[in-house]
């Protein structure tokens, strides 16, 4: 037994080595090396939008950017996706990510790969404490994604490199690692790394997708906000002869851990990812050695079911977050998305889910200035409403932990009474943690979204019908828009139409009509001829929308975000909710 | 005879906080940074002050049994 490792378990915990990895792994796809022209003529590259770091948010804002016909240059700093000889990282997707990746034409083949699940289970001993079902909650069934797709990271990541191939416009640049940041000629300067050597590239808008270890934190003095833990996990990517139900289960105390926390997720090629949670002060060689990994399996699944170790490593989690998500370097403006810009615990899969918002909330937002369509005020609607987004999802993952991994003393005697008072009333079960899951967050401070909305969420991805009754999306209408906002007209009388076409023609907006029951109007009041109008005979969209009562007409923008609405028809609003789109200065009610 | 504890109240499907997430990181916040002793103290002032809150013999009464099962 080795339990004398001088290696510190803090030193491990934030590095992206897995130095005490075990098991078959994945064969992970590999790309050629990227030679720009720069290496050998010695020139100062110059590009419009620069990509640092090419995991799951780095890719999804590059595909984005390509599917809106924005050029971009992506550097990564190995030759493949994943982590080399480790495990998948994220494996859990939410409603919103695959909506996101739907749009961007690669759901499918995640929809075929990935494990749909909707039940979780929550234990303490030996008994349920609670269970739900989120087909049941909410609103997840307005969307034609599931709540829910497991699947490991890296498979999303390919799929993402595959269809960036197919859409071009975005250059991913595969061994091309930044070695050195500089300030030259007043932009942000990179020194890069490649087989055949280096060369320089400078950028107006840098994007710091290079992830937990993010270097640009040194580099432009950032300010953070830290917090520290002492939780330990050790995860085991496993493949059974039997097979578990397709659950999400999670043990607060699991009898065959220790009476520590354990959870139990499925994933594509019947994998299953098993998380142990360890005593804080536990060495992470001998955690994660095949004999000790190998007793706790047997311990929870029994002796005699064969296990197939496909990965297994420790890890832990600290909670930080930039305090904004942009920052000038001279005439350079660097924008953090991801786990560059905070790091979460992974309760409630809030990591890879909201670094791939952040990535659709810029994609259109640079997309817009890049192009010439708005001014580059849009940008700062970027930090107004992820950064708000970033710090929610700190505050639900921080909670869920001390839940998990509660202090010695008071805080541990509540959770005992929580889990006590749980096994027998329902209102105790409100109290027990395991993870919130991941929500699209609203947007409640966003300074482009309508002063009569409260907030700004997400409109789900809803079917309707095209005039030919064939089933439509959403996502073909926001893919239609390429870009533009959406603007969906419920009660489009002729008469007051002049300016709404006048703005689609110009480029401003697209528009749809809706066709609900428009009655026996006069002729006046009747509907324009759209070409483009859709039927929503099961009223799935004014709801996606929010209305309660009639819909009138409801502005989308290019990441299905509502930016406003309003029952009848109000020009004015239209018109100073597209200003807003377009980063106006100063939109406001006394315009 | 034994009187009938009436399990309604705690067993509503109704949540009665509005944010339990909130409520319970708060409730842990007082206590930081206090020793068992004046935790337990906490608690008790705590405990008096949610009575008269609360301010219903049979809630209370009900509550003491509850917390005893």
């Amino acid at each position: 037994m080795k339990n004398t490792s001088s290696q510190p378990y803090a030193a491990a915990q934030h590095t992206n080595g897995y130095e005490f990895s075990q098991g078959t792994g994945y064969t992970l796809p590999e790309y050629d090396a990227v030679i720009p022209d720069a290496v050998k003529s010695g020139e100062i590259e110059h590009h419009r939008i620069l990509i640092v770091g090419g995991g799951l948010t780095g890719l999804t804002l590059a595909c984005s950017l390509a599917q809106l016909g924005v050029k971009c240059v992506l550097l990564d700093e190995d030759n493949t996706v994943g982590v080399k000889g480790a495990s998948s990282r994220g494996i859990c997707y939410t409603q919103k990510s695959l909506e996101i990746f739907d749009k961007l034409g690669i759901y499918e083949r995640i929809k075929a790969k990935g494990i749909q699940w909707s039940v979780g289970r929550t234990f303490a001993g030996e008994d349920e404490v609670y269970n739900f079902d989120l087909k049941a909650q909410g609103n997840f069934s307005l969307s034609e994604q599931p709540a829910f797709a497991n699947i490991q990271q890296f498979y999303n990541e390919g799929f993402l490199v595959e269809r960036i191939f197919e859409l071009g416009h975005a250059q991913i640049r595969w061994n091309n690692r930044v070695t050195a940041f500089s300030i030259e000629n007043k932009f942000a300067t990179f020194s890069i790394a490649t087989p055949a050597g280096s060369y320089k590239a400078t950028a107006d808008f840098i994007v710091d997708a290079t992830g937990s270890r993010s270097p640009f934190h040194d580099w432009l003095n950032i300010e953070k906000t830290i917090k520290k833990g002492d939780d330990r996990w050790c995860i085991a990517d496993v493949r059974f002869n039997t097979h578990p139900p397709k659950e999400r289960h999670t043990w607060i105390e699991a009898p065959f851990n220790e009476n520590r926390a354990v959870w139990q997720h499925l994933m594509a090629d019947d994998v299953w990812r098993i998380d142990y949670q360890m005593a804080p002060d536990a060495d992470p060689a001998y955690v994660s050695s095949e004999t000790q990994v190998r007793e706790r399996l047997a311990r929870q699944f029994g002796a005699e079911t064969k296990v197939d170790i496909v990965w297994v490593g420790p890890y832990a989690y600290r909670s930080e977050c930039v305090n904004a998500m942009a920052a000038k370097a001279g005439k350079s403006e660097v924008f953090f998305i991801g786990d560059s810009a905070k790091v979460v615990s992974p309760f409630g899969a809030r990591g890879g889910n909201t670094g791939i918002a952040d990535a659709d909330n810029l994609a259109w937002k640079l997309a817009a200035v890049v192009q010439g369509r708005a001014s580059s005020r849009l940008l700062q609607s970027y930090h107004a409403e992820r950064h708000e987004a970033a710090t929610t999802n700190v505050q639900v993952t921080n909670r869920t932990a001390r839940f998990l991994r509660p202090a010695q003393g008071m805080e541990r005697v509540f959770r005992d009474a929580t889990i006590h008072l749980a096994k027998k009333h329902l209102f105790a079960r409100s109290l027990v943690n395991t993870g919130r899951m991941a929500v699209a967050n609203p947007y409640s401070r966003s300074p482009i979204t309508a002063p009569d909305l409260a907030q700004s969420h997400s409109v789900q991805n809803v079917s309707f019908q095209w005039a030919n009754r064939h089933t439509g999306h959403l996502n073909d209408l926001l893919r239609w828009a390429a870009g533009l906002p959406l603007l969906l007209l419920w009660h489009a009388p002729q008469s007051r139409l002049a300016s709404l076409l006048m703005w689609a023609q110009a480029g401003r907006v697209r528009m749809v009509h809706v066709g609900e029951l428009m009655g026996s109007l006069p002729a006046s009041e009747q509907p324009a001829r759209f070409k483009e109008t859709i039927q929503d005979p099961e009223r799935r969209i004014a709801p996606a929308c929010g209305f309660a009562g009639a819909a009138g007409w409801a502005l989308i923008r290019p990441d299905s975000y509502l930016a406003a609405r309003g029952a009848g028809l109000d020009v004015r609003a239209i018109e100073l909710a597209l200003a807003r789109l377009q980063g106006a200065s100063r939109v406001g009610a006394s315009v | 005879m034994k009187p009938k504890i009436p399990m309604a109240l705690p067993n509503s499907a109704i949540p009665a906080l509005a944010d339990p997430d909130g409520f319970y990181e708060a409730l842990l916040d007082a206590h930081s940074g206090l020793s068992h002793d004046e935790s337990a103290a906490y608690n008790a002032r705590l405990v008096l002050i949610l009575a008269h809150q609360i301010g219903r013999q049979e809630v209370l009464m009900q509550s003491l049994a509850l917390a005893k099962a």
